[in-house]
């Protein structure tokens, strides 16, 4: 089968703004020699740029007559290539994921990009440049449904029906898109930006307004001004990309589309999900809502592991996005154990620290002779820290029941990551001389999906240490007896077969 | 500290604990068949593979110590460096930087000699060191990918050789196990061989 023949202008288009640069150097170079005549020199200027144009329209002519793929029985065969031939065969039961996406004119054409993504290697399989949007849907469908008829040769589980259209499990409503623009406006860029006014401001602020007297005024005007920029601005970032948020059901895995400006529609293939984490900071949490990522992994052989993170709920009531996690994975209810009471010290004694440090350096800039301010102001800070403490220690905990490990972590952040026990990779408890000196000890459950990067692994920090023996112990254990069950056919998950 | 630092573990280590190869010995004794049979019967022993807890062997503080004097060298010489060209002290704060780096190095070697222990035992992979921050990690035997040997320079003039076992986690996918004898890393690499293939029908991810 061939790409869409619309392809071809959208192609040019791109390519020739893509080297556009290029093409106006060109231009210029060629019309600078023309001698001075203006009219001479852009007639020479238009036809280098004609020329470059073509040159592009030729190659994308004989990109879209030679690109051809092909759905045969068991792989997805892509031809490609003007000059050096490319043949991929691609089995499907390799294929992770097929995304979609459009921008505006693409879907003001009709075209959509399609990707296919395995789970080896970081970049993308194979990118079809543009299809029609019907039949990138059905491409999506179609590699779905061999790939499950693929496995389906190789073992006798219990297959959910492959319906034609999967169930919808979520669809964001305006108000929740609402709150979401509210919510999600970045917490973490707020200091930073308040850094980078405190030494660029004032001399901005003088050379916008001079003569003022009241510049105590416009510092903290400028400060909340930005804040509220930077909110709206990240609100209104996350409104586009989460716009019409749809999650369905589908067979063996979970389709999302979302987007504005740029359609975006993926697939979580459910056998690889790894964790799930419920993600909630302060604003969503006091106003009850939340938001549900899921981690999946790919493995292949040999290819060590690449791991990925989706948002499967980019807001929801929080009920409801417990009530998802329990239709993704059967977690029983659970309650926190929080960490015992010496932990709260512990964060108490580390606030300390910082806050006498900054009241040193608050004192240490008086000692210049031209400033003055009454830096003993900042040891109100000290009345903060027991709150920062309790509040650290309050939004921590761990809960182990029989099939899941679940720990909670952040204040300003909150995040819920629950791992099934047959995921869990290693175990690894560790004591810092700190945690030594009062008796704690931090469990960390490391999984193929968790993305270390960011720091959202699961851990039970700050745990008795002999709890936190007996927690590793008993993760490893419970991983042993939840891939002893799974082995026996017929019980636990449906997804329990090597990929 | 002696070379006849004790093993914790149980009681066959406490006299003979010359190195942590005694420990191998015993269970190669105790083991007469050897693991060559085992992979045409399925059922592994996996009771018989489990060792004691193990300590490494006392050379590798050589090879420690020997990383440690060449930070300790970097460390000297920049702040040496530094105190002659640009501060014009004279030589001796480098000279005091690299004693107390090196002070600092070799007491941190000989503590971290003294915390290693490892295991193995029914189902997964038991390691504890540490200086500072004490950790103890459990790989599980299903979990291994694959399992390697490794032996450097430094490593093989000390007659050394260490085991790395990967996993598919994110934060530590590969546990390196130093200062192990070449007979008993492999011995250990074939042990861990059999026991996670009798594991590894499973999607190890």
């Amino acid at each position: 089968m061939r790409l869409d023949p619309l392809s071809i202008p959208y192609r040019i288009a791109e390519n020739s703004v893509r080297i556009g640069g290029a093409i106006v150097l060109a231009g210029v170079a060629g019309s600078g020699g023309s001698g001075g005549s203006f009219l001479q020199g852009a007639l020479i200027f238009v036809g280098i740029a004609a020329v470059g144009v073509a040159l592009v329209a030729g190659w994308e002519v004989a990109y879209h007559r030679r690109f051809r793929y092909d759905l045969t029985e068991d792989t997805f065969d892509i031809h490609s290539g003007v000059l050096s031939r490319r043949d991929r065969e691609i089995p499907y039961h390799r294929i992770q994921n097929v995304d979609l996406r459009q921008n505006v004119i693409q879907r003001v054409l009709g075209i959509a990009e399609v990707r296919l993504e395995t789970a080896g290697g970081g970049q993308t399989e194979a990118q079809l440049q543009y299809v029609n949007r019907k039949e990138a849907s059905r491409l999506q469908e179609e590699v779905a449904r061999r790939k499950r008829d693929d496995s389906e040769d190789t073992e006798s589980e219990q297959q959910p029906p492959a319906g034609a259209t999967g169930e919808t499990l979520f669809a964001i409503t305006p108000r929740e898109l609402g709150i979401l623009g509210i919510v999600s406006m970045d917490l973490r860029l707020v200091p930073l930006l308040l850094g980078a006014l405190s030494v660029f401001g004032p001399s901005m602020i003088t050379e916008v307004v001079p003569d003022t007297d009241q510049l105590f005024l416009i510092g903290p005007l400028v400060g909340i001004g930005a804040i509220v920029a930077t909110a709206v601005l990240s609100g209104i970032i996350s409104v586009l990309r989460y716009y019409d948020f749809q999650l369905h059901r589908r067979g063996e895995e979970y389709r999302y589309e979302r987007g504005l400006l740029q359609r975006f529609s993926g697939s979580i293939p459910i056998e690889k999900v790894q964790t799930l984490s419920i993600r909630e900071n302060v604003l969503a949490r006091w106003l009850g809502y939340a938001s549900l990522t899921i981690e999946t992994a790919g493995y292949s052989p040999g290819q060590g592991s690449g791991a990925r993170s989706q948002a499967a709920i980019p807001i929801a009531d929080r009920d409801r996005v417990l009530e998802l996690a329990r239709s993704i994975e059967p977690i029983e209810t659970f309650t926190f154990e929080r960490p015992p009471k010496r932990a709260r010290q512990r964060y108490a004694a580390r606030y300390l620290i910082v806050v006498g440090v900054l009241i040193a350096g608050a004192y240490a800039t008086t000692l210049h002779p031209d400033v003055s301010w009454p830096w003993y102001l900042t040891a109100l800070l000290v009345g903060m820290v027991p709150v920062a403490a309790h509040l650290k220690w309050r939004h921590r905990g761990y809960y182990l029941g029989e099939e899941y490990v679940i720990t909670r972590n952040g204040f300003w952040s909150q995040r819920i990551t629950i791992v099934p026990a047959y995921r869990v990779q290693t175990v690894v408890s560790s004591r810092t001389i700190f945690q030594r000196r009062r008796r704690l000890a931090s469990v960390v459950i490391d999984t193929a999906g968790s993305s270390s990067l960011s720091g959202d692994d699961a851990v039970a920090a700050d745990i008795d240490d002999e709890t936190a023996e007996a927690l590793r112990e008993d993760v490893a254990d419970r991983l042993q007896a939840a891939l002893t069950s799974r082995r026996r056919p017929g019980d636990g998950h449906p997804d329990s077969q090597p990929a | 500290m002696t070379d006849a630092d004790p093993p914790t573990g149980p009681a066959d280590g406490g006299a003979e604990a010359q190195s942590g190869r005694s420990d191998a010995e015993n269970q190669e004794r105790s083991q007469p068949d050897g693991t060559d049979e085992r992979d045409n019967d399925p059922p592994v022993d996996r009771a018989a593979l489990r060792t004691d807890v193990r300590t490494i062997e006392a050379r590798v503080r050589w090879k420690w110590l020997l990383s440690a004097l060449f930070a300790a060298a970097v460390a000297g010489v920049v702040i040496g460096a530094l105190s002659v060209f640009a501060l014009e002290w004279g030589p001796l704060p480098g000279v005091g930087a690299f004693l107390v780096v090196a002070l600092l190095g070799g007491l941190h070697v000989v503590l971290l000699y003294r915390s290693w222990e490892y295991q193995v035992r029914e189902d997964a992979l038991y390691l504890q060191r540490g200086v500072i921050t004490h950790v103890t990690s459990a790989i599980p035997f299903v979990r291994v990918q694959h399992i390697d040997t490794s032996r450097g320079p430094i490593e093989r003039a000390l007659s050394l050789s260490s085991l790395v076992v990967y996993t598919a986690g994110s934060r530590g996918a590969d546990v390196t196990i130093p200062g192990l004898t070449p007979a008993e890393a492999e011995e250990l690499q074939d042990r861990l061989k059999v026991l996670a293939k009798d594991t590894a029908d499973e999607d190890a991810v």
